[in-house]
């Protein structure tokens, strides 16, 4: 379990807090998303939960960030990372560059922490299989497209198999599918016992796919509650957060008085077919109909 | 490997090494000024070669070897980038024909930002690599990027670039004691023959009764204090230009005020 | 040309371990500058070197790679040493004021050799020799897993970031930029030029350090490597050996001396 308690914190010399007053609580084996504007702090909570800060930018950290029973602030940071797996916003920077083949970079975590031979080769196939590079494996990860370098990105963390796992816009590059099929595997992960924490803003994907949604804004938590809850919830604008296709097109509805005022709002296709009453009863005739 | 050793012994090896690397180097120097081996003016069949190859390369591997330990995840992260601003600007430089070199940016940036060991590091490494992908001639040479990064580090911790007139004079003065500490490689190793305009220099010194030590020297004094003064004042500017959250985040650079007299913020405390 | 050079042809030199390749290289330049006679540079040259180069199959790219580097240096060092060496006294050939001496040219030979000789055994291992494997071999023998990094990853950022630079250089001209023939305000042309281009790579810095710290690079568990490097008893002896005779190069000729 994870648990931050009235976390505040101000990078070195700031002047000012980026987030004050934080309190979140994740269950072991959730994907827990956490949804915000740009420039709200998700990147510093991203740090705050691996340990990062303050570990290495230093700054000023209040409050307590409690990971399997431990404060992290009384951690090693090679403790804290062996708990906890950060993949960072730009894959090109994730790649470390210090091996020239997608194999060996895949393997380089693996190396520092002095896992056995055989054990980082299987790893690194079952990995790259579940991610679908293991055609890239023997290639420089320096001539792959932005879309594959953060499939290897995510990769290079899944190999360390950290019991929690923090991604911090994980599939910012990638095309529809890689995006359902990145979220495919957090979900198999998850059901593995993996906690996973995901700063992602498609909303779709979340609501298919985390347990919980934490919304970040004014430098705090503004909003806890199901994906359901808080992806419908009217004051998404407010916050940054972008709402789903479907919720947005039922408030357009609601508001041209389309629809009953009080009618919760969808998220889900479904929800939504049942918001404005489409079944196969209503559905429009079609010119084959007609034949 | 040895990773594992009590930090205290750690930090006394590192020092051991810097130091021994330090104490070679300057003997090395020594004895081939003070007692200019003999033999060397008629045939170049003597040991002096040797005596500079061997005493400067083994310097700077001690030296490097005592110093990468010291240097933290963040700086080892930025030697790779500054190497290759080195080795990218100073190709860029010889493809425009200018007149000097403006291959140490990239170590002159980091020595001010992470402190002189992490400026070692990035010289010694950056000669390096120009061995691997182009030419090995500038190997050897990998002493004075020593000498060059711990002048600019020090510069840096006495608050040379807070001022902008001062950059240009630090880099004359290292100018000088790199002309001067690389001038034995050029006459023994490569007879003062490193390149087509220097080589004519030092011939032009020869002709006018200078010794070969002395001619080497000398064609340094003329090309190294301009090029170092250029690249201080340059780096002078990149750190003008370079974010304030992005220099906070070297410890070096930040205990030393290295860029600005500017009091810290004070720590805020959180609202309600 | 910044990437390295290795030229991948599976020779049996090709797969040495490195080490072995590495401790050669130094025992050459050891017994090179210890026995400065240029026939020492020479032998070596001949019997050593360029049959390497044939069984490694890279003669044609040692000899176009050693003679880019080290054909101006030859030509200045017979030039300037032949015509303006301070020890000179046997007149070989005179015109005008210009006149060429014995002394200068047998220098000349002496120190290019050794250049030659030093460029060559450099130019070959790095041509024989991935630097991945190199690094993995060094790292393995005891060096320290941050060289490797450092090494490693410039090697692979060098490409990338030339990449950005000409783009830059490339966006300058299309602006209409003229490079000025004065040096000095070429040095002022250079500098809008240089500015982001170092500031950016410089930013990146940051993020990659996280990275690297999230995938255990500060651990101090002892390190383990995915590819096992090749070695055999022959070469064990054989970094034994090499450096023993190169201590032998220095060490034999001053008790030469001394008797």
């Amino acid at each position: 379990m994870i648990q931050l308690a009235d976390v505040s914190y101000a990078y070195p010399d700031s002047g000012r807090f980026v987030l004050e007053h934080v309190d979140l609580r994740i269950e072991p084996g959730t994907i827990t998303g956490v949804v915000g504007a740009s420039g709200a702090g998700k990147t510093t909570l991203a740090k705050i939960l691996s340990g990062f800060i303050p570990h290495v930018d230093g700054g000023q950290l209040s409050g307590s960030v409690v990971i399997g029973g431990r404060d992290l602030s009384g951690l090693p940071l090679a403790a804290c990372v062996s708990q906890v797996g950060l993949v960072i916003q730009n894959p090109f920077n994730q790649i470390s560059g210090a091996r020239y083949t997608v194999r060996g970079e895949l393997a380089f975590g693996m190396e520092n922490l002095g896992t056995p031979r055989d054990e980082m080769a299987s790893r690194v196939a079952e990995v790259a299989g579940l991610l679908r590079i293991t055609d890239l494996l023997d290639r420089s990860p320096y001539e792959l497209s932005g879309g594959q370098q953060q499939l290897v990105a995510i990769a290079s963390m899944l190999v360390l198999r950290t019991p929690v796992l923090v991604m911090d816009e994980p599939t910012s590059q990638l095309d529809p599918v890689g995006t359902r099929m990145v979220f495919g595997v957090l979900s198999r992960l998850r059901g593995a016992g993996t906690t996973i924490v995901v700063f992602e803003h498609k909303p779709e994907l979340l609501h298919a796919h985390a347990d919980r949604l934490h919304v970040l804004a004014g430098r705090r938590i503004a909003a806890s509650g199901s994906p359901g809850e808080i992806l419908s919830d009217p004051r998404t604008d407010q916050w940054g957060v972008s709402a789903t296709r479907y919720t947005r097109a039922a408030r357009l509805a609601r508001e041209q008085g389309l629809v009953p005022a009080e009618a919760p709002l969808p998220v889900s296709f479904e929800q939504a077919a049942a918001f404005f009453g489409w079944s196969a009863r209503t559905r429009p005739p079609s010119p084959e109909d007609a034949r | 490997m040895s990773d594992q050793a009590p930090l205290d012994t750690r930090r006394s090896r590192n020092r051991l090494l810097v130091a021994a690397g330090a104490v070679i180097v300057v003997a090395t120097y020594a004895y081939l000024v003070v007692a200019q081996p003999a033999g060397m003016a008629d045939s170049g069949t003597t040991r002096a070669g040797l005596i500079a190859m061997a005493g400067y390369v083994i310097g700077a591997v001690l030296i490097a070897a005592g110093s990468i330990h010291q240097l933290p995840t963040t700086t080892i992260a930025m030697i790779p980038v500054a190497i290759a601003v080195n080795i990218v600007v100073g190709q860029l430089v010889a493809v425009l024909g200018l007149p000097v070199y403006l291959d140490s940016i990239g170590t002159v940036l980091v020595s001010v930002l992470a402190g002189p060991a992490a400026g070692v590091v990035t010289g010694i490494l950056a000669n390096v690599i120009w061995g691997l992908t182009l030419n090995p001639i500038p190997l050897p040479f990998a002493v004075v990027q020593v000498v060059i990064a711990v002048l600019a580090g020090t510069a840096a911790r006495i608050g040379v670039f807070r001022r902008v007139y001062l950059p240009p004079v630090a880099g004359l003065v290292t100018g000088v004691a790199a002309a001067v500490v690389s001038a034995p490689i050029s006459a023994f190793v490569f007879g003062g023959a490193t390149g087509g305009g220097t080589g004519a220099i030092v011939g032009a010194f020869q002709a006018m009764g200078q010794s070969l030590l002395a001619s080497t020297t000398l064609q340094g004094l003329l090309s190294d204090p301009l090029d170092k003064l250029i690249t201080f004042t340059v780096v002078g500017i990149l750190l003008a230009a370079l974010p304030s959250r992005f220099l906070q985040r070297f410890p070096f650079a930040r205990e030393h005020r290295v860029v600005t007299t500017a009091p810290l913020a004070p720590p805020p405390s959180p609202s309600e | 040309m910044t990437r390295a050079q290795f030229v991948g042809t599976g020779s049996p030199v090709h797969r040495l371990n490195p080490v072995t390749k590495l401790v050669a290289l130094l025992s050459i330049l050891v017994i090179v500058f210890a026995l400065p006679q240029w026939w020492v540079s020479a032998i070596v040259v001949v019997g050593v070197l360029l049959p390497a180069a044939v069984i490694a199959r890279c003669g044609g790219p040692l000899i176009a790679v050693g003679g880019r580097i080290l054909l101006p240096i030859v030509v200045v060092l017979v030039l300037v040493q032949g015509l303006t060496f301070p020890g000179g006294r046997t007149m070989v050939w005179q015109w005008g004021v210009l006149s060429v001496t014995a002394e200068g040219l047998l220098f000349a030979l002496n120190v290019g050799a050794r250049i030659v000789c030093l460029v060559l055994a450099s130019v070959l291992l790095v041509l024989t020799t991935h630097p991945g494997d190199l690094m993995s071999a060094l790292t393995e023998a005891g060096m320290s897993p941050k060289f490797s990094y450092i090494i490693s990853s410039t090697l692979q950022l060098i490409p990338a970031f030339r990449s950005r630079a000409d783009a830059i250089l490339l966006a300058q001209q299309a602006r209409g930029l003229a490079v000025p023939r004065n040096p000095l305000r070429r040095i002022g042309v250079m500098m809008p030029l240089l500015g982001p281009l170092v500031l950016g790579m410089f930013t990146d810095v940051e993020e990659r350090g996280t990275a690297m710290e999230a995938r255990g690079f500060g651990s101090t568990a002892r390190r383990t490597a995915l590819e096992a490097i090749p070695d055999s008893t022959a070469q064990r002896v054989a970094r034994w050996v090499m450096p023993l005779v190169a201590v032998a190069a220095v060490v034999v000729p001053l008790v030469w001396e001394v008797l």
